[in-house]
């Protein structure tokens, strides 16, 4: 009897905390809309730095032909691909991104006073919308990927690409966590750890077969942003591999996207565990 | 086989953390995660006691004598080291989310309540939150709004209200769920006479109408003497009083202050060479005469300087409560100072 009710509880307490997140995170949002006029020009503000960004890069590559035998307009197809999915992982895990300040505020304490997941909490502690603008310039980038290539869509390319991205959001999101979990040792750190969130966001942003043997290795191995943004990128562009990984490679996005975030839990939690038994 | 009787049982509870050397910079903070070293503060050490359904209690103890860290202990935000607590028959630290549901938490210098919105839409978000049935929310909210006085600033948003208003709405937030036990951290910090009071009345007619046990933790001996019949004082992580408001002044305030105005400027100075008897102060014709009672009985003390002197007036005074606490603060830390660690170090 037990045995049967448990994972039926278990599944309705994951919707009850879902229907939460939503409520907690538009009332987040409602929040920095009462301050309307700095909402949209922190969207706007965060849009044009990360166009100018773009601008920059590409009018650096329309001087070579290629880079590692990728065109213009496919670099950038893949800078549109790695800026939507951190966009939006930026604004879903927000909470995360911004960790440090809540641990250093106490307001750690509050969130387990209440009978919700302390994760859950966190990811609607902090929706940072300005980061729209960060989505928006990605949106701008396939633009002028389809301007500048001719992108040889099929509908399995039409199908996978939204389940690129939705892996992608995983794993930066998984990072994210990661990053708040350091907070539990030490807030001191942070800058350290934001190499790994804000650096692999920039090094994503180019085809990884350009980079020495050993960084591809931690963007395929350890934190698997080519396997979840280049990888498929190979199948979207429809691109020769040039290190030879085996065709299925450019198809285990969803599946490495799910082992690593399963790990950033895992983390998260001995990390909650952690803060428990210290209190620090 | 829960004792209903009993809300909170704790039995031997203790907490120890691990300071370590602070380091500056990223690189200190990395050796910091590394080393294992640094010593052992003992936050909370060994602490007993047992609250009754409807009890008011205060919580009292310096800065850093572990009562923050008891209540995080009993709302389940920390594991203990050691030692074994239940609240409402639940284990806190087991049964977080389960416990959150009977709970309600105050923390005095912290709001809960969302900063940029309305105060409403705090104590709606809430609702959803603890799952609380709409009938039972507008029935708590209309109660609240009449005995907090919430409607003036029910849609001003909360960055906007008064520490007071802030305070009225965070304990409208922290009971909407009916719970059956209340913590409060420091209710009634930084705020002013008048806003003090009316949380004191309110907190009192809560515990006295709908029997909500409240523990409580201040500063200010004022809040407990106006609510708390019971009192429990922590220090350095042990409990060194627990009894009445009366009990502590039988205890621990056998002195009084005999204030003597004398008819005329004494000659001589008022000097009565008698054991437990002090002039502390001498102004003109008034004397401060500190005597312990224990010792010279009252009625003795009164003969003998109105057989010495010419009296005008007579008043004798009680010690404040917080003289009579800091008097036990005192004798512990002289009986503990040498093995224990000082206090200070502890506060987060």
């Amino acid at each position: 009897m037990a045995d049967i009710s448990r994972p039926l509880n278990r599944s309705r307490d994951l919707l009850n905390e879902a229907g939460l997140y939503r409520r907690l995170a538009a009332a987040h949002v409602r929040g920095q809309m009462q301050y309307r006029g700095s909402f949209w020009m922190q969207i706007a503000g965060n849009a044009l730095i990360y166009s100018l960004e773009f601008a920059a890069v590409l009018i650096f590559f329309l001087h070579f032909e290629t880079l590692g035998g990728w065109h213009p307009g496919e670099i950038a197809f893949l800078y549109g691909l790695s800026s939507v999915s951190f966009g939006i992982a930026h604004i879903i895990g927000g909470g995360f991104a911004s960790f440090s300040q809540l641990i250093v505020r106490g307001e750690f304490d509050r969130l387990l006073t209440r009978p919700l997941s302390s994760f859950v909490q966190v990811l609607a502690a902090d929706v940072q919308m300005r980061r729209l603008g960060t989505v928006l310039q990605g949106i701008v980038a396939f633009a002028v990927a389809a301007a500048l290539t001719d992108l040889p869509w099929t509908l399995g390319r039409a199908l996978y690409l939204p389940v690129t991205i939705a892996s992608a959001v995983a794993v930066f999101t998984a990072l994210f966590t990661l990053e708040a979990t350091v907070c539990f040792w030490t807030t001191q750190a942070t800058e350290a750890v934001n190499a790994f969130t804000y650096g692999g966001s920039h090094l994503a942003l180019y085809p990884i077969h350009i980079f020495d043997v050993w960084m591809r290795r931690l963007f395929f191995f350890i934190i698997p942003l080519g396997l979840v943004i280049y990888a498929p990128a190979l199948y979207l562009l429809d691109k020769p591999d040039p290190l030879s990984f085996p065709a299925w490679a450019r198809f285990i996005a969803p599946v490495a996207a799910a082992i690593f975030a399963a790990l950033a839990g895992t983390a998260w939690r001995s990390g909650v565990r952690h803060y428990r038994s210290t209190g620090t | 086989m829960r004792d209903s009787e009993q809300i909170i049982r704790v039995e031997g509870l203790s907490k120890s953390f691990r300071v370590a050397r602070h380091r500056g910079g990223a690189l200190g903070a990395l050796r910091g995660l590394l080393d294992r070293g640094g010593h052992e503060v003992r936050a909370v050490d060994g602490v007993s006691f047992t609250v009754r359904r409807g009890e008011m209690i205060g919580y009292i103890g310096p800065n850093g004598a572990g009562k923050s860290t008891t209540i995080k202990m009993l709302t389940g935000i920390l594991n203990p080291t050691g030692g074994i607590a239940t609240v409402d028959g639940l284990v806190p630290w087991k049964q977080r989310k389960q416990l959150a549901h009977r709970i309600g938490v105050v923390f005095g210098q912290r709001t809960q309540l969302w900063w940029d919105l309305p105060l409403l839409d705090s104590i709606e978000l809430l609702r959803h939150v603890y799952r609380v049935p709409i009938d039972r929310f507008q029935a708590n909210l209309a109660t609240f709004r009449e005995l907090l006085d919430l409607d003036p600033f029910l849609t001003t948003p909360v960055r906007q209200l008064s520490l007071g208003q802030r305070m009225r709405g965070d304990l409208a937030a922290a009971l909407l769920h009916d719970p059956t036990l209340l913590y409060l951290d420091e209710p009634t910090i930084g705020l002013d006479v008048v806003a003090k009071s009316r949380i004191l009345d309110f907190l009192a007619g809560i515990n006295r109408e709908q029997g909500v046990t409240v523990l409580l933790t201040t500063h200010d001996l004022d809040d407990i003497e106006r609510l708390c019949r019971r009192l429990i004082i922590i220090d350095q992580g042990r409990i060194v009083f627990d009894g009445s408001v009366a009990e502590i002044r039988e205890r621990f305030g056998t002195h009084r202050l005999l204030i003597v105005d004398l008819a005329a400027e004494a000659a001589a100075p008022l000097d009565l060479q008698l054991e437990g008897v002090e002039i502390v102060r001498v102004e003109g014709p008034r004397h401060w005469l500190h005597f312990d009672r224990s010792l010279v009985p009252v009625a003795d003390l009164i003969a003998l300087v109105a057989n010495r002197v010419q009296v005008r007036d007579l008043t004798i005074e009680e010690p404040a409560i917080e003289d009579i606490i800091g008097e036990i603060y005192r004798d512990n830390r002289r009986l503990n100072a040498p093995t224990s660690t000082p206090a200070s170090l502890m506060t987060r």
